[in-house]
């Protein structure tokens, strides 16, 4: 069994996983907040602000309703609009939020990262 | 059909789908603005309330997605699916091992389904009083009368929707579940217009037992 990966090298591995996620098909670009730094690659950089703000709302909305239901730690929130949807992620101490065309599967991004 | 015998059939609707599926623990129907259509008759309204709160934090932000269709919690213990459901949304709880196929079918056809039967035997669409919250202001003085006071704004968008010519008369309900009926008029106060409040004569106050600052819903009352 490999050892478990350190909280840095995790971080390391998610960050390298998602460059080679934004590279594919319908992937609009990512936000990864850390406690001390963010990575954000996105197609269009006039947007950064909206999609924080959106990101941080649904992983806020999504932890609440989780509590409310309490279904334990939250492994994904999908967030489906008519044009797009996000897949937002609470990874240790870091929030990833992938956004992507509505028709990429979001499960194999999951199972990408390691994540199922 | 009265808007009881809609939101009857479909809280029936509801149970039996969570009786045909243990694996739902819970789901209910509610509307964009907060109006809540039907429920299993096992969900708390706590639940519900804590859910569609959240749940609008995201839907004021759905123009950069092009709309909200749906919302979906994967979580160690189980999974929570919000679809839009006939210009509504249906949530449903789940356990982490249901069968993903059959949540589907409820979602996109049972439910679906059966609120397109509802509306071909309902002549007109059914309109439910939009309840907003509002935080609470008194009103004190020897002339306040048993009024309270709402933003004009917020008075004609209720008539506008229950297609009444004006609303007189609302419905608050405190977050304790006290609620009581009195009639409404237009805040007076230009400095306090447009902020989200209700003024409420202080013997009104007393009897939903609710203080200055605290938040209520509030909803025209039914004709």
């Amino acid at each position: 069994m490999p050892p478990k990966s350190k909280p840095k090298e995790k971080i390391e591995e998610i960050q390298e996983t998602l460059r080679d996620i934004k590279t594919r098909e319908g992937i609009i670009g990512y936000i990864l907040r850390s406690p001390n730094s963010a990575s954000i690659d996105l197609k269009d950089p006039t947007k950064i602000i909206d999609h924080a703000i959106l990101s941080a709302t649904a992983l806020e909305a999504g932890q609440n309703i989780a509590n409310t239901f309490e279904i334990g730690k939250v492994d994904a929130i999908i967030l489906e609009g008519r044009d797009m949807k996000i897949l937002s992620m609470i990874i240790g101490d870091n929030r990833l939020s992938i956004f992507m065309e509505k028709n990429v599967d979001h499960d194999k991004l999951c199972e990408d990262l390691n994540l199922r | 059909m009265s808007k009881n015998a809609y939101a009857d059939v479909l809280k029936n609707a509801l149970t039996e789908i969570k009786k045909i599926c243990p694996d739902v623990s819970c789901s209910f129907i509610f509307r964009r603005d907060g109006m809540v259509v039907a429920g299993d008759s096992e969900t708390a309204e706590e639940t519900i309330e804590k859910t569609m709160r959240s749940f609008q934090s995201i839907a004021e932000k759905e123009d950069m997605i092009g709309g909200l269709k749906a919302l979906i919690i994967d979580g160690e213990k189980g999974k929570i699916h919000i679809s839009c459901v006939n210009n509504m949304y249906l949530a449903l709880a789940a356990s982490k091992n249901a069968d993903a196929t059959f949540l589907q079918a409820i979602m996109h056809v049972i439910v679906p389904t059966v609120l397109k039967l509802l509306e071909s035997t309902a002549p007109t669409p059914l309109q439910f009083a939009p309840s907003k919250q509002l935080i609470v202001d008194t009103l004190s003085g020897l002339f306040v009368g048993d009024s309270v006071q709402i933003d004009l704004e917020v008075l004609k968008q209720w008539s506008e929707l229950l297609n009444r010519k004006s609303v007189g008369e609302i419905e608050i309900e405190t977050f304790s579940g006290k609620t009581t009926k009195c009639s409404a008029r237009e805040i007076n106060d230009p400095k306090l217009k447009g902020k989200g409040i209700i003024r409420i004569p202080e013997r009104i106050c007393k009897v939903l037992e609710v203080k200055k600052g605290e938040v209520v819903r509030v909803k025209p009352t039914e004709i």
